[in-house]
């Protein structure tokens, strides 16, 4: 897709092209000036967050473009950036010290404009915010885009709301035992629990809490328990645990509903080893209700494992109707580095010898002709495929040096 | 270093569990980039140091610089003893947290299984040498004691992950719950 803007601009100088007389010389070009990005969020644009460049980029999925970055705290992990496109705004959690990687830490919500990618201002928050290395869970937005869910760590748990209208937090809420914030409405958010169950928290008008609800005890958080790598359609989340069963739960009433859980795996396909893991390992796309999963072939202890396989699943028929192999990202980082063209016969060469390590995570967008992004956490290179047929599209590289999430704005 | 060795000494590590590292560098490293860069990868320069084991343990899974060491069952970050430290002390300038999670690991050589506790160093940014993550027995985020994606650094006076160590708390009673 290309910007009507884009495209104004390229035929504009197509014509001064063809005007300028041969061996004229170029005209003074003006300095100082800043691109903005387009007014409309694009359908195949994705954020590839990088832990060690501590920065989130946004890249456009359909030429591998680079759009702009937003710069994250001294964290290990960059925080989800989160868009709303109501407010035409960008929010992202930072922790930062006084002294660099020093002195007294304070935590912000960051906003910025989400043309200009301008930080426009910021609201301090408890300096407790989560950081883990996958950065999975720890943010979210509610519907309606007025509150912004930072889980704490300190190392008691709680979750901080921010009301991004009013510009201030709402409230601290403790969540002893519970972790992964679940957006699941405008005034409620779903926790896993330590014990088994999944907690609903509902808020007030205002974002203070209004009371919490528990489901039964439907996982064992010990023999096979549900990673925090959920994905959702409006009120319904479904989480997948270390042996590969499918939980649906419905966030919609008074009380979290689990639904009765299905194993992504027949009998045959579990003998053979196969098993989910990595990090981001599930994608959903809710026009087609298809969950697409990371997976390998691997024993108990290979949960984060990359995998080189995506498995496409029909949810509502609770069957899978799809394989897609993750053609090596190898070329596609090295080229750069080493100064060859990972399109040309020696990226085709070295994709051939080099390992394939697989897949850590991946992402969807929410369109009818979607895009499957997938990376692998330690090489600075993201895959696009055709997320209905499979098709290998395009690699994007230069995509940073390390990271585990893919977000679709 | 150039950054193609720094991310081949990366590969190299994060590659540890499931494939020999020397399986494929051995084979394609020097297609790539030459026999000069060998020299630097941690193949390499580990590869004497297995005569002499930690714990009573030989091998690679007796060298606390290794991902393979017996104790490092369920860590997910820099080993301290690449970075100034060593398996149970943090390196100058880092100061230990006090809170943790933890792993139950068998040691090969007396085949006892012990709680062992990563206890993270913190204060200065990422170590960046000897990366390692294996997860026997880790758990999810709001299983707290037992998950290894957490920054332990948050129990501690300043916040910034640089490594982890892996202390022996004692005998465990029982080993991994795993499948």
């Amino acid at each position: 897709m290309v910007p009507r803007a884009e495209l104004a601009v390229a035929l504009c100088f197509g014509l001064v092209a063809i005007a300028r007389p041969a061996g004229a010389d170029l005209p003074p070009e003006e300095v100082g000036r800043v691109m903005r990005l387009p007014e409309t969020v694009g359908e195949h644009w994705i954020w590839v967050p990088d832990r060690l460049f501590r920065h989130s980029v946004l890249f456009d999925g359909d030429t591998g473009r680079m759009l702009g970055a937003i710069d994250v705290g001294a964290q290990i992990s960059p925080k989800i950036p989160l868009w709303s496109r109501g407010r035409s705004e960008i929010y992202n959690v930072d922790t930062v010290y006084s002294r660099g990687h020093r002195g007294e830490r304070k935590d912000y919500l960051v906003i910025y404009d989400s043309r200009t990618l301008d930080a426009k201002g910021d609201i301090e928050i408890p300096p407790r915010s989560m950081d883990t290395g996958t950065g999975i869970a720890l943010v979210g937005m509610l519907d309606g885009d007025r509150f912004v869910l930072v889980l704490n760590h300190s190392p008691g748990t709680s979750v901080s709301v921010v009301d991004v209208e009013q510009r201030q937090l709402a409230s601290e809420i403790q969540t002893q035992g519970c972790a992964g914030v679940f957006p699941a409405g405008p005034d409620r958010f779903g926790m896993l629990c330590g014990d088994g169950t999944v907690m609903t928290v509902h808020l007030t008008d205002d974002g203070r809490l209004d009371h919490l609800t528990r489901s039964e005890r439907f996982f064992d958080p010990v023999v096979d328990p549900v990673t925090e790598k959920g994905v959702r359609d409006g009120t319904t989340w479904w989480f997948v645990s270390f042996e590969g069963m499918l939980h649906e739960i419905d966030f919609s009433g008074d009380t979290p509903a689990p639904k009765p859980a299905w194993s992504s795996f027949t009998e045959s396909e579990r003998r053979d080893g196969w098993r989910v893991g990595g990090a981001q390992h599930v994608a959903y796309h809710p026009g087609t209700n298809r969950l697409y999963s990371v997976v390998h072939e691997g024993g108990p202890g290979s949960h984060k494992d990359p995998g080189r396989e995506i498995w496409v699943y029909d949810l509502p028929a609770k069957k899978k109707i799809d394989v897609f192999e993750a053609p090596n990202l190898m070329a596609a980082f090295l080229g750069p580095q080493a100064g060859f063209d990972a399109s040309g016969v020696t990226g085709k060469v070295l994709n051939f010898l080099l390992p394939n390590l697989g897949v850590h995570s991946i992402a969807v967008t929410g369109d009818d002709a979607p895009l499957l992004f997938y990376r692998h956490a330690d090489l600075g290179a993201v895959g696009v495929l055709d997320a209905l047929s499979g098709e290998h599209l395009r690699d994007i590289d230069e995509a940073g040096l390390s990271g585990t999430l893919l977000v679709v704005p | 270093m150039s950054r193609l060795d720094r991310w081949f000494e990366g590969l190299a590590r994060q590659s540890a569990r499931k494939v020999s590292r020397r399986s494929w560098l051995s084979r394609f490293g020097g297609v790539l980039v030459g026999g000069a860069t060998l020299p630097l990868l941690p193949v390499a320069r580990a590869a004497e140091k297995h005569a002499v084991g930690e714990d009573g343990v030989q091998g690679p899974q007796g060298d606390p610089t290794r991902c393979e060491y017996w104790r490092h069952c369920a860590i997910d970050g820099f080993l301290c003893s690449c970075c100034g430290g060593s398996h149970t002390t943090c390196p100058p300038g880092t100061e230990m947290s006090p809170v943790t999670w933890i792993g139950t690991c068998r040691n090969p050589t007396d085949g006892k299984d012990y709680i062992i506790s990563y206890n993270d160093c913190c204060g200065r940014t990422f170590c960046g040498r000897c990366m390692c993550n294996r997860n026997e027995g880790e758990r999810p985020l709001y299983h707290w004691y037992r998950n290894n994606d957490l920054n332990w650094c948050s129990g501690a006076k300043a916040q910034t992950y640089s490594c982890s160590t892996a202390i022996v708390v004692k005998v465990a009673k029982e080993a991994q719950p795993e499948k």
